[in-house]
């Protein structure tokens, strides 16, 4: 679908302000072929670079191209382009299929009625595509914005917070969707506030925190970076002062508590040691450890300690 | 083109807007009809002036296109739906001028419907005066559609600041200072009115016809040039 050695979306240097407002500052990356998250606390910037990213706000510096085209009043490009944004407001004097043959129709749509077929099956609301969307769910008018984005097969897919109002099933189909489409070659940006989903889905994430790109790369990568940080291991033990007391010798551990629950906290830098140390620090002890379990291998503690710092 | 001149023709056309607009329309012929019945009727030059000039073209017919008009725009950028036809591949002017052609299309019957019947009744069925006064009207509907679209998209107090332009341009200044008349729409509608019919408004001809075909030309594609060139430009919500 691409040129393989260049990226599909280049971002450099892009900067917004407002006023004196800095929304984002001197952000540059490329984003490939597969599922890249966009992740970033509430005001951080990431609906900003978004728009600027679809071409729908200017940039104050900086550049954004996609498929080596600028993307800002570029309408030839955007028939490559499917963008979802945040907002949900729908046309909702029209019918769910109104809607989705609207916009293959702007999108100048070959076969139009049966590109609004596949995508409305998509989207698994083939029975309720005749009524109005403001009988809609919240879930329902997300997904067939959904359809409405697909319905011109695009091979940039750009959706913002699109897993909002969905319900758990519906969640589940929408992953595997976008795997699907991903495995397909398209590239997609996702940016969601449920960090697990993006975990589980993306290849590649983009940390946005005060408008700077905190973090780039692969997640567990990214993670592993950030070894300044100590992982937080918590162990449910059958006695937990004995085994804090004596964990908080060991040299693999930089401090030790414990919680409300009993269960003890260990901070560690190096895991591995510390799952070598942990059980023969029982063992001397007789003590038994009922479970133990990583506090914060997840992106929202990544996130938090980027932020943080 | 078409999916957005039927798109904005669907969004334009609620229950309420339509409403007021006939009443709106209706206005004016209720007014020359009982001016007219009354037992001392005004003269032609009262008559013009109050109703054909102040009340049908420098206010029933720029309300009735303001509330059309600056929601082709505004309703979208609030709503935030515009993104959907912006991130397309229809170039700009495929969607500012549909748009244009929208509000035309829905103001157009009820000023043309209102200019006829008020025409009708005031000039007692004299066929040039009313088809002076329809045509203009419809003009004038044209080229307040262009510059209160244009409004629409430059600023979210698009109604408030037409208004004020309705009441304080339209309605006092270009009624009184003679130099304001050479920019109101007004004042082009009603030479062109006295162009097509030179009974019509004699006293008030400040403006010759050709004058005013050319100016009510150029302001018509300068905003509507104007309001592709804001799209272009523009951040999209």
């Amino acid at each position: 679908m691409t040129d393989k050695a260049s990226p599909v979306i280049s971002v450099n240097g892009v900067s917004r302000w407002f006023g004196s407002v800095v929304a984002v500052s001197d952000v540059s990356f490329d984003i490939n072929p597969g599922i890249t998250g966009l992740l970033g606390p509430n005001g951080a910037g990431k609906t900003t670079l978004l728009r600027m990213m679809t071409g729908l706000a200017e940039t104050s510096t900086g550049t954004v191209t996609m498929f080596g085209e600028s993307v800002r009043n570029n309408p030839p490009l955007y028939q490559r382009i499917g963008v979802m944004s945040e907002h949900e407001t729908v046309y909702d004097f029209m019918t769910g299929r109104e809607f989705v043959l609207m916009m293959g129709r702007v999108r100048k749509v070959p076969n139009i009625q049966k590109a609004a077929d596949h995508a409305i099956e998509l989207v698994d609301l083939v029975d309720a595509q005749h009524r109005p969307m403001r009988t809609y769910s919240r879930g329902m008018r997300q997904r067939m914005r959904l359809a409405a984005t697909l319905v011109h097969d695009p091979e940039v897919l750009i959706l913002d917070e699109p897993l909002n109002g969905a319900d758990p099933r519906q969640r589940v189909h929408f992953k595997k969707l976008l795997q699907q489409l991903a495995q397909s070659g398209r590239t997609i940006v996702l940016s969601s506030h449920i960090l697990e989903e993006v975990e589980e889905l993306a290849d590649t994430v983009l940390l946005i925190i005060n408008g700077k790109l905190a973090a780039s790369g692969e997640f567990r990568a990214i993670r592993a970076a950030l070894n300044q940080r100590p992982y937080h291991v918590r162990v449910v033990a059958s006695s937990p002062r004995a085994l804090a007391s004596m964990a908080v010798n060991l040299p693999s551990v930089d401090a030790v508590h414990i919680d409300p629950d009993g269960g003890v906290v260990i901070l560690s830098r190096n895991v591995q040691d510390l799952q070598m140390e942990l059980p023969r620090l029982a063992q001397q002890g007789s003590i038994t450890l009922k479970r133990v379990e990583p506090l914060d291998d997840s992106l929202e503690s990544v996130f938090g300690y980027l932020v943080e710092n | 083109m078409g999916t957005v001149y039927r798109l904005s023709l669907r969004q334009l056309t609620g229950k309420w807007r339509l409403a007021i607009m006939t009443v709106l329309a209706v206005l004016p012929i209720i007014i020359a009809a009982i001016m007219l019945g009354a037992r001392e009727a005004p003269s032609l030059q009262e008559f013009e002036t109050g109703v054909m000039g102040a009340m049908l073209l420098g206010s029933i017919t720029p309300l009735v296109v303001l509330a059309i008009a600056a929601a082709a725009f505004a309703n979208e950028v609030e709503d935030r739906t515009l993104a959907n036809l912006v991130l397309s591949p229809l170039r700009r002017w495929e969607i500012a001028i549909p748009k244009l052609l929208a509000t035309i299309t829905i103001a157009a019957p009820f000023i043309a419907a209102s200019a006829f019947a008020t025409s009708y009744i005031a000039y007692l069925g004299d066929w040039r005066a009313v088809f002076a006064v329809t045509l203009s009207s419809v003009i004038g509907v044209a080229l307040y559609s262009a510059a209160f679209v244009f409004l629409g998209l430059i600023t979210t107090y698009a109604i408030g600041i037409g208004l004020l332009y309705i009441v304080v341009w339209e309605g006092f200044f270009s009624g009184f200072v003679a130099g304001a008349r050479l920019l109101s729409i007004q004042h082009y509608a009603i030479a062109l009115m006295h162009g097509i019919d030179p009974r019509r408004f004699a006293f008030d001809n400040h403006l010759g016809f050709l004058a005013a075909s050319i100016i009510t030309l150029v302001l018509f594609a300068g905003f509507a040039w104007l309001s592709v060139r804001r799209l272009k430009t523009m951040d999209v919500p």
